[in-house]
């Protein structure tokens, strides 16, 4: 059996702590970044409940003393990269996956710094000292029990899972820390008497399969194992670029996901194009007042990179999201995610048939227009910065409810 | 059915009849293949639905008969048994299995009812006329490379054959298109074409009829109805279901008035396309072409990888343009003209470009060029 070398290092309640970091008088306090919406919060505050996503209301209703701060937008990206860039020193093997955590492997590295376990210790005080945040790092075999371990260190602390006991640590631990375990399979384990990860790991194939479908069951089995063969990539190619925007509690209608889309279409087009890249699938992702999320995807028969017929794309998949849950008077989130992506440089002119498709065709002759005015508005921004030159739509049809600086922040791959 | 053949006939005709079946199939019997014997020969028949082929060969037929068995693995047995063997194929008297015995050899395989093989070849006829099977393939071959595989747009998953009028003549014209580029082929309407409905021959169709017509000499005859084309060059009969849709019309996205002519070497062009295309990670990366008097200079940039250009001397006597092309599309219609010149006809770097041979009207390609 090999030994346990990959590390996951996660900033504890990031932004709240950056907060609390650049305010001293809002340590040990509870806090929450936001307004309208709960952002992000700080330990103290969530031990009273308070979550991100939650409305303002609702939190100020479970906290009394929650203080909200409105978010030191543009140092969030800085000291995150700081916090990570400490990983960098130990090994070259690392996968950053968000803005606040990543994945080490120090396989080799023992030799020069140590032990993981010392390893992870001297990250752990390294980003204490320098950057001034609590991180928590979890050391495993495989990344699956590496992110499992950071969780259970959570608040500031280090976790190391010796591979001669993994199973019997993993199999006490509650099924919704798993990959892929999110509220609505949580439930649907629960229903069953699932509540522990070893319990899971007992459930015939069968019944977990009728359950989750063959390949939610058969990923979460061997993950209940701790069979978990993904490498630490570094350098990883992206496989799928996304945002998503946080709404607050808003009706469900038209009024308020088209704008919100194709802000993130611009968003998300403008990444694919700066990477030479064009997406065949397109995902969206709403969520529900009451937190449950639902997903619609299709895959196009050309890639697409234009920032309107992503956006046409994104809104016919919502709308049709939301036809399918007529009941969902309320959205707090929407997220557009594109996979599948392909290398393309230039783009193929389709000949002028007219054959009534051409709506979400690249090479059409409107593909085509949307293609050179997007090449444009790149090249503007790039020389003089994103706000230079935009959609009206957009610039008109902002939301206000989350800050931008946060949307930036939010565009994290999904 | 007791059936004896040579090992040669039987391996042809399998050889040309088990590339209908689909590896993989959820109707047991479309695996297999028909066999039946009788008045001294032996008829094989294989079908995945949309497509059959029935060949016909030799065989000194003790008792008639027929039966199916698995395709792949007849074929298997009957690849691997020596050359000039004699095969003999019985089935037992319960008519569970087939025997297959060639000298020390002896196979049984398990067999399904013959009665439950589907049979395409139902259907009348309306159309039926006969030409070379150069001809044929030649057709099929100048425009199969432009068929589309996009499923969405099914209707452009085939060639379009059918007849169109030139002055007082009637030509069989073959069209196929992927929405980039655009092949036509044309040959003089055989007898009995002229009143031939437009049909869509479907890929696999006529990745099969180039297969199976290999000798040039031989006379094809083609039936055609609303539904189905049937394709007899001697024992071989391919039956095939046509595309149930609308071709679009092709002719108005075939440029006229494009008056920038390039003349240039069909060889050289093709081989400095090749060679700049090198830098070129992705599949089809853009070639751009500057053209100006007399020259031609290729340009492909790879922002990963690098550069590269190549000079070519060309008959060019109009205004300079730049335009870029997918690499792999020209190097497609490179091989499919036949002249030692090529001819592009460009308008602008966002319209349709002609391309033909110097010397033959019968064939012409239309490509869309790629924005850089």
């Amino acid at each position: 059996m090999s030994s346990a070398t990959i590390l996951h290092a996660d900033l504890d309640a990031f932004y709240a702590s950056v907060e609390q970091m650049l305010d001293p008088k809002l340590k040990g306090r509870p806090i929450a970044v936001g307004g309208g919406v709960v952002l992000a919060a700080s330990y103290e505050a969530k031990a009273f409940g308070v979550k991100g996503g939650m409305p303002g209301r609702q939190a100020r209703a479970l906290c009394p003393e929650l203080h909200f701060v409105t978010g030191h937008f543009d140092q969030y990206q800085r000291l995150g990269d700081a916090a990570i860039g400490v990983l960098n020193d130990f090994t070259p093997a690392v996968e950053r996956i968000s803005i606040d955590e990543a994945f080490a492997d120090v396989a080799g590295c023992e030799h020069l710094f140590g032990s993981p376990e010392a390893i992870a210790a001297r990250v752990r005080q390294r980003v204490r000292d320098e950057v001034g945040l609590p991180i928590s790092v979890g050391v495993a075999r495989t990344k699956h029990l590496a992110k499992i371990a950071s969780q259970v260190a959570k608040p500031d602390g280090l976790v190391v899972v010796d591979p001669a006991t993994e199973l019997a640590f993993l199999h006490d631990l509650p099924v919704g820390l798993m990959w892929g375990v999110g509220p609505a399979t949580r439930t649907r384990l629960a229903d069953v008497g699932v509540a522990t990860i070893g319990q899971l790991a007992a459930m015939p194939g069968n019944s977990l399969e009728a359950l989750l479908g063959p390949a939610a069951s058969n990923k979460l089995r061997a993950l209940a194992w701790n069979r978990d063969e993904r490498a630490v990539e570094s350098g990883r190619r992206a496989r799928s670029i996304g945002a998503q925007s946080a709404l607050g509690r808003k009706p469900a209608t038209e009024a308020v996901y088209r704008p919100a889309l194709l802000y993130l279409a611009d968003r998300v087009a403008s990444r694919l194009r700066a990477k030479s890249f064009a997406a065949r699938t397109v995902t969206v992702r709403v969520r529900f007042a009451d937190l449950r999320a639902i997903t619609r995807s299709v895959t196009l028969d050309k890639p697409i990179a234009a920032t309107g017929m992503l956006a046409e794309v994104a809104t016919d998949l919502v709308a049709v999201a939301l036809a399918d849950h007529p009941a969902e008077a309320f959205i707090s989130l929407v997220a557009i995610a594109t996979s599948h992506l392909e290398e393309v440089s230039a783009l193929q002119l389709d000949l002028p048939f007219d054959l009534g498709d051409e709506r979400r065709r690249p090479g059409s002759k409107r593909g085509a227009a949307r293609w050179l005015v997007d090449r444009a508005m790149d090249r503007v921004r790039e020389r003089f910065g994103r706000e230079a030159v935009g959609y009206a739509a957009i610039a008109l049809g902002r939301a206000a409810s989350v800050p931008d600086g946060f949307r930036e922040l939010a565009q994290r791959e999904l | 059915m007791r059936a004896t053949l040579e090992r040669s006939n039987l391996l042809k005709a399998l050889n040309h009849v088990h590339r209908v079946v689909e590896r993989r199939n959820t109707i047991p019997i479309l695996s297999n293949v028909l066999l039946r014997a009788e008045d001294g020969r032996l008829r094989l028949k294989a079908t995945d639905l949309d497509l059959e082929v029935t060949e016909t060969v030799p065989a000194e037929v003790r008792a008639a008969g027929g039966t199916t068995v698995p395709a792949y693995t007849l074929y298997d047995i009957v690849r691997k048994l020596p050359d000039g063997a004699e095969v003999a194929l019985d089935t037992d008297a319960e008519g569970r299995t087939l025997t297959v015995q060639s000298g020390r050899s002896h196979f049984s395989l398990q067999i399904l009812p013959e009665a439950d093989f589907p049979d395409l070849t139902a259907g009348e006829f309306a159309v039926r006329f006969t030409l070379a099977a150069a001809q044929f393939r030649a057709l099929m071959e100048r425009t199969q490379f432009a068929i589309s595989t996009e499923e969405t747009r099914y209707y452009l998953n085939g060639i379009y054959l059918h007849i169109v009028a030139s002055g007082d003549d009637k030509l069989l014209r073959a069209v196929a298109t992927d929405g980039h580029r655009l092949a036509q082929a044309q040959i003089a309407a055989p007898a009995g074409s002229e009143a031939m409905p437009g049909v869509i021959v479907p890929r696999k169709t006529v990745g099969e009829l180039q297969k199976l017509l290999e000798s040039p000499d031989a006379e094809v005859t083609v039936e055609v109805s609303d539904t189905k084309i049937r394709v007899t060059e001697g024992d071989i009969v391919l039956t095939s279901k046509l595309i149930d849709g609308t071709f679009p019309d092709y002719v108005r996205v075939i440029p006229r008035g494009n008056d920038k002519v390039l003349k240039v070497d069909r060889g050289a062009f093709s081989e400095a396309v090749d060679r700049v295309s090198t830098i070129a990670s992705e599949r089809g990366r853009a070639v751009k072409l500057a053209l100006g008097e007399g020259r031609m200079v290729l340009t492909v940039n790879n922002p990963d990888s690098g550069s590269a250009t190549e000079e070519l001397g060309v008959d060019f006597a109009a205004e300079p343009i730049e335009i870029g092309f997918n690499s792999k599309y020209l190097l497609d219609i490179g091989a499919q003209l036949r002249s030692g010149t090529a001819v592009f006809k460009l308008a602008d770097p966002g319209s349709p470009t002609l391309i033909q041979d110097d010397d033959n009207p019968d064939a012409l390609y239309v490509l869309m060029p790629m924005r850089v």
